[in-house]
């Protein structure tokens, strides 16, 4: 497993948006990653399944509730990859 | 000949059982029992149901063990619908899972709109919240029954909706995970080869939700949604709705085999489809 510390925020960011976007049939360019996810209806179980996608994607351990607890692309990107402590 | 087959899964569940036959009895249902017939699949329960233990409910009904049961219950599914004598076919995954009163009725008269028809029930879970949720706030059988009990049922089936929570918090027409009373003809059942049994994982991981959207994306195939009516889960310990971190770890789990096996993430069924509403016999198309 991978330390999230480890991946560019601007790939994870991408790669959130991609996946949302493909998700729910979003337009990428009208997407705005300061937005909550409830704001454009990615629910909970949509969530975590994007926990697991992404686990598998960069190797890294998700635990949902970051999902719950940063709840925008912005905020969870942030939280994920900053370094401990 | 039955009109329609539901094929009901259970593994260790005494208590929930009992009730979910009920809910699914010709006098519960407003059917005659020659309109359509139960198969219990049971999938090595220590003391497994016996078909004699539900003769009151003068149901065409019978119980078979499962030849090759695995944690999960995908064997015992595709051998339930192996026995399926009728044209149309209803899974029960969950057999914890009781129905409101007019759910078969309803299912005939929705796959009846389309030739090739995928009619999906709508899930509830009994109590305040979901399940995963409530188990840690103290919601237990114990509760549940008393619940039960508190509506009189089964004397009015409509009210389980009094005392359950929909588990599409979107409302009926948002996106669908799964279906627990999903309803196929025969034949479509066949075209889509049953439950896959790749999905090995207890409980099956994410092979219900695989299998509606496998058969929405089957070519020519019309969902329906059926309003009005349920299906309604009795806590008993369940993989996904026993505690909010299990159910949340087994979802994020199944969701990477899901991701393995399909090359492709799990996404809910977003098509709105048709709608049958069972009180009013409305259909939006």
């Amino acid at each position: 497993m991978n330390d999230p510390g480890n991946i560019d925020p601007a790939l994870l960011k991408d790669w959130m948006v991609k996946y949302i976007c493909g998700v729910l049939g979003l337009d990428r360019a009208s997407f705005s990653t300061a937005d909550r996810f409830d704001v454009y209806g990615l629910d909970s179980v949509e969530a975590v399944i994007m926990a697991g996608v992404m686990e598998e994607e960069f190797q890294v351990v998700v635990d949902p509730h970051q999902f719950f607890d940063t709840p925008s692309v912005d905020e969870f990107v942030a939280a994920f990859t900053a370094p401990p402590g | 000949m039955p009109r329609v087959t539901l094929v009901v899964i259970s593994y260790e569940m005494a208590r929930e059982l009992p009730r979910t036959l009920l809910s699914l009895s010709p006098s519960y249902q407003g059917l005659s029992a020659g309109d359509y017939e139960i198969i219990v699949v049971d999938n090595a329960s220590r003391v497994p149901p016996r078909a004699e233990d539900f003769a009151t409910l003068n149901a065409d009904l019978k119980v078979l063990r499962c030849t090759r049961p695995t944690h999960s219950p995908v064997n015992a599914i595709n051998e339930g619908l192996a026995h399926a004598k009728a044209g149309l076919v209803g899974v029960w995954i969950d057999g914890a899972r009781m129905a409101s009163p007019g759910l078969v009725r309803a299912a005939l008269a929705a796959a009846a709109l389309h030739p090739r028809p995928v009619v999906a029930t709508l899930n509830y879970q009994l109590g305040p919240e979901l399940q995963r949720i409530s188990s840690a706030q103290g919601y237990d059988r114990a509760l549940e029954d008393g619940l039960l009990e508190s509506i009189g049922w089964p004397m009015d089936g409509y009210r389980l909706f009094e005392i359950a929570t929909p588990e599409m918090r979107g409302g009926p027409q948002a996106a669908m995970l799964e279906s627990n009373g999903l309803f196929l003809p025969r034949a479509l059942w066949d075209e889509l080869g049953g439950y896959d049994a790749a999905f090995d994982e207890p409980g099956g991981g994410v092979v219900n939700p695989d299998t509606l959207i496998r058969a929405v994306a089957l070519p020519g195939t019309q969902l329906v949604r059926i309003l009005g009516e349920g299906t309604f889960h009795q806590v008993h310990g369940g993989l996904s709705t026993s505690t909010q971190d299990r159910a949340l770890a087994m979802l994020k789990q199944a969701s990477k085999v899901y991701l393995r096996l399909r090359g492709k993430p799990l996404v809910p069924v977003r098509q709105r489809g048709w709608t049958y509403d069972s009180r009013s016999g409305e259909v939006a198309r």
